[in-house]
């Protein structure tokens, strides 16, 4: 099937179930990070005007995490009193900028995740300090 | 070879990608070793730089390389309707990227090599980029790239690929064209899509468009790192690398957004492309298909001119049998088998066409009267020597065929050649018109970086403006980057040094990782690879900055592959001893010089001159510490000048070899060797075993080796010796040596006398190959003293000492040194008064040009020139230029002032603006300088002198117009404040007594600091003063002090304890290092060296000149 195989295979007009998509949470994870990983789609958080953050919200908080040595990534962060579960790692990325310049350096490893409230989430390990932060909200 | 990883890494950069890679080879194949790989890859932008030493380092790591190249290709997938966009809406192109002329800016494509075929058509399609033409940029050109494809596999490339800048701008129609286009110039399966996930948010969604395209266009996918450092944290030295050969500062011309450029392990790769395994696989699959074979090992001659019905060695045989009778007279029967032998070993190693191509091209100098030398171990051959190659007899000074080529080791041999410089632009010539330019090419050498280079790369990335990159580099001695930290802590002229501050720490720490990192391609001095197929299929070729063709191998490279690499390097002596004979001959007469390389060495006037040391300008015999051998060592004979020249050289100075030597030479030692059989071996050194044919002769004495299995042994004792493979050797060397009764201690003490200097012995053949130039130029400053020290300095720079001391040498000879006269001075120098004067040539002259020069001597031809105004009527003479002549004295004694004598430099440079405006205006001048009133001029200083300059002012325009003192040596001006402080002149030494305390004054002509076994730094300073040369050691508890002082200044008081017996020579071991300025009566510094002259017209009415001192 190829790419986006989840989309592809996704029964659209379950039987009983006429005006909704998807019969569960859980039926519908996949299609969430097909679309989420679609190259042609751009998310409404992504979208900027000029002097604009963008749709998603910049948050900059540091919070808990506990962290799945196995499969190299995080499972559950705790923000403002309340945890939230990591259902799935959408994407990864790293960030190194101005190394020479003690003042401007960034140092870190990024995750975006999709949490059990259906949020999707930007986390920061920060190299620097060995701090987790929250970077933002996305969707 | 089994495969035991999950990944190969198919597109990396190393060092070799000068600028774009921070990756070391060695470390390279390290770590992918330590990931368990068993495939590494290469793909350095446009070329195979560091491909042939990855391809043997991998190997013999057991790895094995797949060599490639990421080129930059012209666009393939430009659509008509993009054509008739503004340049600003089309695809961008990336930045250039390559070194030197092979660099370019075009889209890139990683191309890997198949097989022997794809080697060829890669090398090929490179020269044919990178050489097509001197001034377009080297892009490849669909068509050649399409032509050249076979054996080769291509990979769509980087971000910086057409596909990749397309997808990334958000045009993938524009992608699938260009990835069918290219993929139409290679074989079905030959052409993948590169994948790369460098961890940015854009990564998903770059490479699933570039999988879907890939998907849709039929096309297989591969995942590759675009690896450029080995560990992560390398990405500083990548960026810190990348900015300096951009000449930017950091972040440089790419601004990163991460780090990940690094050679990942396989798991990592794998969980990367997790959603696409078989990115991964297809590594796996390529690795397999990717199995090059270069043969190394066996050698490839380049076509020598046999006739019809006979074959290389016959006519080698005839040649050398016809050279035989020519060189021996009688021919004897020693030289007789001693041919017959080295003709049969060198027909058995299969090199005749060697000899014969070296032979031609010797040939072709001879005939054009072209002065050349063999040197380097090639002397051991009688072939060599009666084919005229080299000059010195193999059998008279002991010289071993297998030291030169051992038959049990078949290496390719190499004869060097030493043509006239002035010359050797007509052999080249020849060797490009007689092989064909297709068939030859130019050596590369690769230059790395030392302390001073790394540390202005690093200082010139961080964005330091260009004053405090030349303040933190300057005074940096020429070491390893790696020792900066010992140097800062330990040298005491970097007591001070600006990288002691801590703000300069990440410059320091960039500077040490920096240690060696290639840091450009240069060409070798000489090396020139001759091949018999076209040589692009042998190695790619690019354009070198001096316009020549060169080869991206260095010599080491070639040599692995097999191919002739020949030297043809020029030396400047024989240009002067050329040219000592033709100004001697011009003066006495052709028949009264004879051909020095043909003279008898037996001549005691010539030995007379070189053990008193009155060297200067000698081949091999003139620096300070071969002089100082001179003097202990005492020459009479050839041998003795054989061994001068072995003795002085790193390996013999770090064994120690020459005190005892002197020691037995003199009697003072008693000569003992642990076995009567090396007496013979070691005669001509007095037991010491000083050159390396000497090794062989030994192991023969004492093992009964014969000396094929000699050289070996000595090999193996001089190249990584590792310790089991001594304990093995010296089993080996004693058993044999116990065959022939030899008693186990004797045999023992044998082989550790063996093992202590096979390491440290010099070549005997080289050295004697030297010898016979040494005393051809010996004998020409002997009795053609004026001749030869015009020659010489007609072929500066050459030689250890300056121009100005070789001037200097001369008029303490007694030879008078003229100054520069528009009537009288020739272009270059020239003997002037029946050999009793050097008059200085117009060329040396400051803002001199060859059209004046021409004008001159043009216009002499004429009649005389009367003054100023005449010369500048008739010469057109720019006004810079004149100004330089009459402050030199070129003018002087011209034309009658007022004063009813010459016009003083004072008045004519005074008079120099009114007469130019007057020519131009008017087109002449008057016919007198004095139709026209000087200005008001300085009083005459000098009324003795026609210039009316005082000798301080006369000096210092004479350094710093034509680099040399001419009027008197600047210490002159100061005799009488050196002799109120008590010094000491150069001459007075030797009359002194041992250990006679002394204070010596003197001008630096040269500062070394040897390596010396024991690790400590001594510097040799060779200073000089009006009298002679002073030899000053200063070593390390003085040197802790005085560092500072020697650095910075150029003129010192020494201090310190008189060295002056026959043993060890004369020297001063300094104490005290102070500076000295030397000042006019009227308390001005006075220059000591050629400066930067002032601007036009300025200083002529100034002072004596900048004060010397640098600080």
């Amino acid at each position: 099937m190829g790419h986006n195989a989840a989309i592809k295979e996704h029964r659209a007009l379950p039987e009983g179930l006429p005006l909704d998509l998807f019969d569960s949470a859980e039926g519908r994870r996949p299609i969430v990070l097909d679309l989420l990983a679609t190259p042609w789609l751009v998310r409404a958080s992504e979208l900027r005007l000029p002097g604009d953050g963008g749709l998603g919200r910049r948050i900059g908080e540091a919070v808990a995490v506990s962290w799945d040595a196995a499969r190299h990534s995080p499972v559950a962060f705790a923000w403002r009193g309340r945890v939230y579960d990591v259902t799935s790692v959408v994407q990864t990325w790293a960030v190194e900028h101005a190394w020479w310049d003690a003042g401007q350096r960034v140092s870190r490893r990024c995750w975006r995740v999709l949490a059990g409230d259906g949020g999707t989430y930007d986390l920061a390990f920060e190299r620097l300090t060995g701090a987790w932060v929250l970077l933002g909200m996305q969707d | 070879m089994g495969r035991n990883t999950s990944f190969v890494h198919l597109h990396v950069h190393s060092h070799f990608s000068f600028g774009d890679g921070a990756a070391g080879l060695a470390e390279l194949i390290e770590r992918a070793g330590e990931f368990g790989m068993d495939t590494l890859a290469l793909t350095d932008h446009q070329g195979f730089y560091g491909a042939l030493r990855f391809y043997r380092a991998a190997r013999e790591a057991g790895m094995r390389p797949i060599l490639g190249a990421e080129v930059v290709v012209e666009s393939a997938g430009v659509s008509g309707e993009e054509c008739d966009l503004p340049p600003e809406m089309r695809l961008a192109l990336p930045a250039p990227v390559g070194f030197g002329r092979a660099a370019g800016s075009g889209f890139h494509l990683t191309l890997l090599v198949k097989d022997i075929g794809g080697y060829r058509n890669l090398c090929r399609l490179l020269a044919r980029t990178h050489v097509r033409s001197a001034t377009e940029p080297s892009v490849v050109a669909l068509a050649d790239l399409a032509r050249c494809s076979e054996g080769l596999i291509a990979l769509s490339g980087c971000p910086c690929g057409e596909a990749g800048s397309a997808v990334r701008v958000g045009n993938p129609g524009r992608a699938r064209r260009a990835l069918m286009r290219l993929a139409a110039c290679f074989a079905p399966c030959d052409f993948y899509v590169e994948l790369m996930h460098h961890l940015t948010p854009d990564s998903p969604r770059y490479i699933a468009t570039l999988a879907a395209l890939a998907e849709s266009c039929r096309l297989p996918v591969v995942a590759t790192n675009n690896v450029h450092y080995v560990h992560a944290e390398e990405f500083r030295l990548h960026d810190v690398l990348s900015s300096a050969s951009a000449r930017m500062s950091l972040p440089g011309p790419y601004e990163r957004p991460n780090a990940e450029l690094w050679l990942k392990p396989p798991a990592e790769m794998r969980r990367l492309f997790a959603a696409y395994p078989q990115a991964c696989d297809a590594t796996l699959e390529i690795a397999e298909r990717c199995d090059l074979d270069l043969g190394l090992g066996s050698f490839h001659f380049p076509a020598a001119e046999v006739p019809r019905g006979e074959t290389p060695y016959s006519v080698l045989s005839k040649a050398a049998w016809r050279g035989l009778e020519e060189r021996y007279r009688p021919v004897t029967s020693v030289s007789v088998g001693r041919l017959q032998h080295e003709l049969a070993i060198i027909e058995e190693l299969g090199f005749p066409e060697y000899f014969l191509v070296v032979k031609e091209i010797v040939d072709f100098a001879r005939r054009k009267g072209i002065r050349y030398s063999g040197r380097g171990s090639a002397g051991d051959s009688i072939v060599a020597y009666v084919l005229g190659i080299t000059g010195a007899d193999p059998i008279e000074y002991d010289l071993l065929f297998e030291r030169f080529l051992n038959p049990a080791r078949r290496q390719m041999p190499d004869i060097d050649v030493d043509f006239d410089s002035a010359r050797r632009d007509e052999v080249i010539e020849f060797i490009y018109r007689r092989f064909g330019s297709e068939h030859v090419a130019m050596v590369a050498t690769v230059n790395t970086m030392t302390a001073r280079s790394a540390v202005r790369t690093a200082a010139r990335a961080f964005g330091y403006g260009i004053d405090e990159v030349n303040a933190l580099s300057r005074h940096l001695p020429w070491v390893s980057a790696h020792r900066l930290r010992d140097v800062l802590a330990t040298y005491p002229e970097c007591r001070s040094h600006p990288l002691h501050e801590s703000r300069y720490e990440p410059v320091l720490e960039i500077a040490e990782q920096l240690d060696s990192c290639p840091m450009h391609l240069g060409t070798h001095l000489g090396g020139f690879i001759i091949t018999r197929e076209p040589i692009d299929t042998w190695t790619p070729l690019q354009w070198a900055a001096k316009g020549v063709v060169v080869s991206q191998y260095d010599k080491d490279d070639v040599e692995a592959l097999g191919l002739v690499k020949m030297d043809i390097l020029g030396l400047r002596m024989h240009s002067a001893i050329t040219e000592t004979v033709a100004l001697a001959r011009a003066r006495v007469g052709d028949d009264a010089v004879p051909e020095p390389f043909d003279l008898v060495h037996d001549d005691p006037r010539v030995y007379e001159t070189i053990a008193s040391a009155d060297t200067v300008g000698v081949f091999q015999l003139e620096s300070s510490g071969q002089r100082n051998l001179n003097t202990r060592l005492r020459a009479s004979r050839f041998d003795d000048v054989i061994a001068a020249i072995s003795l002085f050289r790193p390996g013999p100075l770090e064994a120690e070899m020459i005190t005892p030597f002197i020691r037995r030479r003199h009697g003072i030692e008693e000569v003992s060797v642990p076995h009567p059989a090396m007496a013979d071996a070691l005669a001509d050194s007095y037991g010491v075993i000083v050159y390396q044919e000497q090794v062989l002769l030994v192991a023969r004495a004492v093992a009964g080796f014969d000396l094929a299995e000699a050289d070996s042994l000595r090999r193996a004792m001089t190249k990584g010796r590792s310790r089991a493979e001594m304990v093995r050797i010296r089993g080996h060397f004693i058993e044999r040596a116990l065959e022939r009764g030899v008693e186990e201690g004797v045999a023992a003490e044998v082989f550790r006398q063996l093992e202590g200097f096979a390491a440290y012995g010099f070549n005997k053949a080289h050295a004697a190959c030297f010898a016979v130039v040494s005393y051809a130029s010996a004998w020409l400053r002997t009795y053609y003293p004026a001749e030869f020290a015009a020659a010489i300095l007609n072929n500066e720079p050459m030689g250890f000492y300056t121009p100005r001391l070789v001037a200097n040498d001369a008029r303490r000879h007694g030879i008078a040194l003229l100054a520069p006269h528009v009537n009288e001075s020739r272009e270059r120098y020239a003997v002037a008064d029946a050999g009793r004067a050097i008059r200085v040539g117009l060329r040396d002259v400051h803002e001199m040009t060859a059209r004046l020069l021409a004008a001159i001597e043009c216009e002499r031809t004429v009649r005389p020139f009367r003054d100023l105004a005449d010369f500048l009527r008739r010469t057109r003479a720019e006004a810079q230029a004149a100004e330089s002549l009459i402050r030199i004295g070129a003018l002087d004694g011209l034309g009658v002032s007022e004063a009813d004598r010459p016009p003083t430099r004072d008045e004519m440079l005074a008079l120099l603006p009114e007469l130019k405006a007057t020519i131009a205006r008017e087109g002449v001048a008057g016919d007198d300088v004095l139709l026209l009133a000087p200005g008001p001029v300085r009083p005459v200083e000098d009324t003795s002198h026609v210039s009316g300059w005082s000798p301080a002012r006369r000096l210092s325009a004479e350094l710093e117009l034509v680099g040399l003192s001419l009027t008197c040596h600047p210490l002159e001006l100061a005799e009488s404040d050196l002799r109120a402080r008590s010094v000491t002149f150069a001459h007075d030494l030797r009359g002194l007594r041992d250990r006679s305390k002394v204070r010596v004054c003197g001008v630096r002509e040269r500062a070394q600091t040897p390596r010396t076994r024991s690790g400590k730094r001594t510097c040799f300073l060779t200073l000089e003063d009006a009298t002679g040369l002073l030899d000053v050691v200063v070593f390390e508890d003085a040197l802790q002090r005085a560092g500072e002082t020697i650095v910075k200044h150029r003129c010192y008081l020494v201090e310190g304890t008189l060295q002056n017996n026959p043993e060890r020579g004369l020297a001063i071991v300094a104490e005290s290092v102070a500076p000295y300025t030397v000042r006019t009566a009227s308390g001005t510094p006075v220059r000591l060296r050629r400066g930067v002259p002032s601007g036009p017209m300025g200083s002529s009415l100034g002072g004596v000149g900048a004060a010397e001192e640098e600080l």
